[in-house]
């Protein structure tokens, strides 16, 4: 009855930050990604749903070249970050990683003290003074929203946090290197749903800064801290849109019955 | 609703629902009584005017509804959070109702002027109910903002009110049709009046029942006021539901 | 369409007797089984206990060991054992942990790595005498002289083996996440293997090389046929060297008392020895 005028278009408004081009991806013979077309808009979040094996995670860490540690996987096509190819020789992997960070499923603090967490990925890439160290470590802390929690033990183990607190003291990690776009896996699968709520808020709060990429299972978590939402199947990108588009009408037959949970 | 959600987000939407069911329901009660006054003195720009603002209320049904499906596409509302988002949806449609109704008056009142009809009807009786009504849906609208349960029992039972008036302005235009039957067409009009008013406090009362639906998740539509009130009495001596 | 009849309560009670009574043999047996080999183990510790704790005295770290019937200690033995055992963990326990990182992170399925593994395998499981003949052949022929640095050289080729699959394991261990948070912060490898996994698997690796230590202090085999034993004390490792296993094998072998009871009070240091090893890899292995 009523049609929603003032509603953008599907297509992303702002000039993507990320744009795949015709991305396939192989695990050895197994043809993983076929053929993936996609713009990633700045500073906002794009979440990827699907069902296992759908090629989700496989496309996200195509982006920083993380398959590259695995002998028999490869990826073809284009990945243009602002523009730029990452899939070229030429690209240093290391540089890349520091403009792309990421976040895994379950969360993997380093053996080392908190501090040490933070300020191992900085030293990599700069030399701080200690001042400037400390600093960093403090901003990305508070930025990752645990400072008040850990300002008080920053020189124990990182293992010594609860899970939660461990999956932000990962986000402190990867942000305290300044990337431009944040990747995360699945990052609250191993949470409970206090500690999920913080993570998502906590994404709400990065887009400000960063672009976002979510990998999730969890449809009804897309469907809160998305802004666009890509449906992939069995390696296809089924469909991709303004998320409130596609948990209220989404285009493809198939993405409806996956969202409404009569898939299968 | 003031505990705060883990979700900021979460929080803005539901707030920004609100204030926007607030605006709508501002709108209808200006609507409600430019209407009632246009009949007090017969003003055709001021009918005009209440026909006018139609469309900015049908306008804010369109966009809360929007708002209320984003948010529950998106936040899987639990609890009272969905309890509050549907009985938005239905108070919505009540308070568009209840403006449909206040245009209703207005296009009457214009017909009134225009054929130039006597003018020495009473409609004092009627103005006293128009205000009841109008009141009750302010009154509602006060309840909902602050989930107040007693006031929105208050309104229930001040609808009853309008009701009994209703009927005896019924009887009062039968008189006046028996006794001097060239009356018999202002009376039509003005009981077509007094059929919206009693509608519109009708309207007041569902949106009472919904801020009850959502404070206590109880559903007392179609249920008697009395049995309401014990559980009110029941509530307020455990101190209420939270 | 009810699925299969739900069994008599009575006979259902009858089989879950049966069944509790099987589970009381079988804890039976174990505890019997349990309770034979503790106590020889017992017997072993209490016998060592008691015939070396008398021989215990100050003497025993400052004498060296004695001609027949005379009194004396153990220094030199001790002194020649700890040399070439920390010597042999020196050099063995660098190569077993570097090559433990080879095969766990580098080239885990390549060619090399996996005849590195079988051969690591054969070591690990060849007599310690083989060894010890080995080293004979190589050195002390070529070298025509006895001496510690072959002893050294015997243990350490026990330690290496040891060492690299303790590491290897450990480091298999790690969780490959923790490996891709390292990289995906763009850290280069050798980052990764030094501050991140090889410092998760810390307490595990030298779990292991404690576990070698313990190991190669009570060898007596490969000691045999190339440090062979000195009645004297020396300070250098280049000729016949004194140690503790093989001075326990001749003095318990003689016919002499005085040397009988230095035996038996050298298997009692190096029990206690190898015990306080291996309550302290368990310690470290504990505390993550």
């Amino acid at each position: 009855m009523t049609i929603m005028t003032d509603t953008p278009a599907s297509a992303p408004a702002s000039p993507p930050k990320m744009s795949v081009r015709n991305l396939d991806f192989h695990y050895g013979k197994f043809h993983a990604l076929k053929d993936i077309n996609l713009d990633i808009p700045g500073n906002q979040v794009t979440a990827f749903i699907g069902p296992s094996g759908c090629g989700k995670s496989t496309l996200l860490r195509a982006f920083n070249r993380m398959f590259e540690l695995y002998p028999d996987q490869r990826a073809t096509g284009e990945i243009l970050l602002d523009g730029e190819n990452l899939l070229t020789s030429k690209q240093d992997v290391a540089l890349i990683r520091a403009r792309i960070g990421m976040v895994f499923q379950k969360p993997t603090p380093f053996p080392m003290s908190i501090f040490d967490n933070i300020a191992f990925g900085v030293k990599l890439f700069e030399k701080l003074s200690q001042v400037d160290l400390e600093e960093r470590v403090e901003w990305a802390l508070k930025k990752a929203a645990l400072w008040d929690e850990v300002k008080e033990k920053l020189f124990q183990g990182g293992a010594s946090l609860s899970g939660g607190q461990q999956q932000r003291l990962c986000i402190a990690r990867c942000i305290a290197i300044r990337p431009e776009l944040l990747l995360f896996d699945e990052p609250c699968s191993a949470l409970d749903p206090i500690s999920t709520a913080r993570i998502e808020e906590l994404i709400a709060e990065l887009k400000k800064d960063y672009t976002v990429v979510i990998v999730t299972h969890n449809m009804q978590q897309a469907a809160r801290v998305s802004d666009y939402t890509a449906y992939m199947y069995l390696g296809d990108l089924v469909e991709f849109g303004e998320t409130e588009q596609m948990f209220f009408k989404p285009n493809r037959r198939e993405t409806e019955d996956y969202i409404t949970g009569r898939f299968g | 609703m003031s505990e705060k959600h883990l979700s900021s987000q979460f929080d803005s939407d539901l707030n920004s629902v609100s204030s926007q069911l607030m605006e709508m329901g501002g709108l209808v009660e200006t609507q409600i009584q430019r209407a009632m006054q246009a009949l007090a003195i017969f003003s055709v720009t001021l009918a005009d005017e209440v026909i006018q603002v139609e469309d900015r209320v049908d306008g804010m049904e369109v966009a809360i509804d929007r708002a209320l499906t984003s948010t529950v596409a998106r936040r899987q509302p639990a609890a009272r959070d969905l309890r509050l988002l549907l009985a938005v949806s239905k108070i919505t449609t009540n308070l568009e109702r209840a403006g449909d109704e206040a245009q209703k008056i207005a296009r009457k009142v214009k017909s009134i002027v225009e054929n130039g009809e006597a003018r020495d009807m009473p409609i004092g009786d009627l103005r006293l109910s128009a205000d009841l009504a109008s009141s009750l849906v302010r009154r509602s609208l006060d309840a909902f903002a602050r989930l107040d349960v007693a006031a929105a029992i208050s309104i229930v039972k001040e609808d009853d009110l309008i009701d009994r008036e209703f009927k005896g302005f019924t009887r009062k235009l039968i008189t006046y049709m028996v006794e001097d039957p060239r009356t018999i067409s202002e009376s039509l009009d003005l009981l077509f009046i007094a059929k919206a008013v009693e509608r519109i406090g009708d309207h007041a009362k569902n949106i009472a029942e919904y801020v009850i639906y959502i404070t206590w998740g109880m559903d007392v539509r179609h249920r008697p006021l009395a049995e309401v009130e014990a559980a009110l009495r029941e509530n307020q001596a455990d101190d209420g539901p939270s | 369409m009810n699925g299969p009849a739900r069994p008599d309560p009575k006979l259902r009670a009858a089989f879950f007797a049966r069944r509790k009574w099987m589970n009381r043999v079988a804890l039976a047996l174990s505890l019997v089984a349990m309770i034979f080999g503790v106590f020889w183990l017992m017997w072993i510790l209490w016998e060592t206990l008691w015939l070396g704790f008398g021989g215990l005295s100050l003497t025993l770290f400052t004498q060296s060991t004695p001609p027949p019937n005379d009194a004396g200690g153990l220094a030199n033995a001790l002194f020649g054992s700890f040399m070439m055992v920390a010597l042999a963990t020196l050099v063995g326990a660098p190569i077993g942990v570097l090559s433990g990182v080879y095969l766990a992170e580098y080239h885990p399925r390549g060619w090399l790595a996996v005849t590195v593994r079988f051969v690591n395998d054969l070591l690990l499981s060849a007599p310690s005498i083989v060894i010890g003949l080995f080293v004979y052949a190589v050195i002390v022929i070529r070298f025509r002289q006895f001496s510690g640095w072959a002893g050294a050289a015997a243990l350490s080729l026990i330690v290496i083996p040891v060492v690299i699959r303790t590491t290897e394991n450990m480091l298999a261990l790690i969780p490959s996440s923790l490996r891709e948070a390292a990289y995906a912060l763009g850290a280069p490898k050798w980052k990764v293997i030094v501050h991140v996994t090889l410092n998760a698997a810390r307490a595990g690796v030298v779990t292991g090389i404690l576990l070698a230590v313990a190991r190669i202090s009570g060898e007596t085999a490969p000691l045999l046929f190339t440090a062979l034993n000195n009645q004297f004390w020396t300070s250098g490792l280049s000729g016949p060297t004194a140690n503790l296993p093989v001075t326990i094998f001749q003095f318990a072998m003689s016919p002499y008392e005085n040397w009988q009871q230095l035996a038996w009070v050298g298997v009692f240091l190096i029990t206690l020895a190898v015990l306080g090893l291996n309550i302290l890899a368990r310690l470290l292995s504990r505390h993550k």
